[in-house]
């Protein structure tokens, strides 16, 4: 028995238990962790047959992307809704289990008489390191003789993910109050405190311009100012401004590590 | 068989194709039916490569890179079909879904 053919069977025999933990373990989060092994294992199946890139997109596309999907629908649907496996029709699995098994028995018995038929194509291993490897090969397949193909693809993409927004809809959109506008920590913007609304000022020279503004100005915790809305944008940089004292502990802050405080935190 | 032959990929994609199938039959969740169908898919896309290493063949791969990106999109649009569907009648048990048969 040479290597490789001991590297496919170590990797087909892994894929397949994987694969009947995915029909057969009652947590659909099992049953996903072992989707995950699968698609590992055909990946390197996928290498094993001269396919790296197929190998690379196998991991990131399905295990990257679409099992991540799969875990997050499981944790969004109520567990208590989970059905059970062994629960009710019986006739319905075996007669699964018998069809399946029936199949099988087919498409080994067509697989293991098959004549080939055919003239082989030029794409040898050797070919394809002298064209570059096996990315540039497919890339010129792509975007040479597929590129119709390429771009329905697109489409398709487009249109899979402007109806998965239309499904994941909620019926009755939701309604937020709009009572306060979000809180921005700036180091420009130094119009405003947390938790309070400060009108823009007059934007005055001389002193009484100035006394305002330093009346006015908004907090400084622990080196850093607070402002809540966008109402008190300024456009004099925070550097040539004076702050009033603020009316903190300055200590609270500082214990806190990063001297932005948090809701309460005044003393 | 000692030497590496297309029989084995095919054996391999056709257990897998028959495994996802028996999935889809018996089970009743439908987050494991579309596990099921996603199964499938790969194990079609192992005989499109197996077929393509034994004939030295790239359409065989780039037929699998073009299966890929299909199942990427039917993925989404199935996530979200289940998603409205535990929303609408509080289940994802496949048998719970009447709205055409009565």
């Amino acid at each position: 028995m040479s290597a490789e053919v001991l590297v496919f069977d170590i990797l087909a025999v892994l894929a397949i238990i994987s694969a009947l933990g995915v029909i057969l373990l009652r947590n659909p989060v099992h049953s996903a962790v072992s989707l995950v092994v699968t698609f590992v294992n055909l990946a390197g199946i996928f290498v094993m047959l001269r396919a790296e890139f197929l190998g690379v997109v196998q991991v990131i596309v399905y295990t990257g992307a679409i099992l991540v999907l799969v875990l997050f629908v499981i944790m969004l649907v109520d567990p208590d809704e989970l059905p059970e496996f062994h629960r009710g029709q019986p006739l319905q699995q075996a007669a699964g289990f018998i069809i399946g098994l029936m199949l099988l028995g087919e498409l080994a018995a067509a697989i293991l008489t098959r004549t080939v038929v055919g003239q082989p194509g030029p794409w040898t291993e050797d070919f394809v390191q002298q064209q570059g490897g096996n990315v540039q090969v497919l890339g010129q397949f792509l975007y040479s003789g597929y590129v119709l193909p390429i771009q329905a693809i697109a489409v398709i993409l487009l249109v899979g993910t402007i109806g998965a927004l239309v499904l994941a809809r909620p019926d009755q959109p939701t309604v937020r109050p709009r009572t306060r506008s979000t809180g921005t920590i700036s180091l420009a913007h130094p119009r405003g405190a947390e938790g309070e609304f400060h009108p823009p000022l007059p934007i005055g020279a001389g002193a009484a311009g100035r006394a305002a503004r330093v009346e006015r100005r908004g907090e400084m915790r622990g080196g850093i100012i607070v402002v809540t809305d966008a109402e008190s944008y300024s456009d004099i940089p925070a550097w040539e401004l004076e702050f009033a004292e603020p009316d903190v502990d300055q200590k609270t802050y500082a214990e806190d590590g990063f001297g932005i405080g948090r809701e309460g935190d005044r003393s | 068989m000692n030497e590496l032959t297309a029989e084995h990929f095919l054996l391999l994609s056709g257990a897998l194709f028959i495994i996802g199938m028996m999935g889809v039959l018996t089970r009743r969740n439908v987050l494991i039916i579309f596990m099921s169908v996603e199964l499938m898919i790969n194990a079609v896309n192992v005989a499109f490569v197996g077929f393509a290493w034994e004939q030295d063949s790239m359409i065989g791969q780039t037929f699998a890179l073009f299966v890929i990106a299909v199942a990427a999109a039917e993925s989404i649009l199935g996530l979200g079909i289940i998603m409205a569907l535990s929303r609408r009648i509080d289940s994802v048990d496949v048998a719970d879904v009447t709205t055409l048969r009565d």
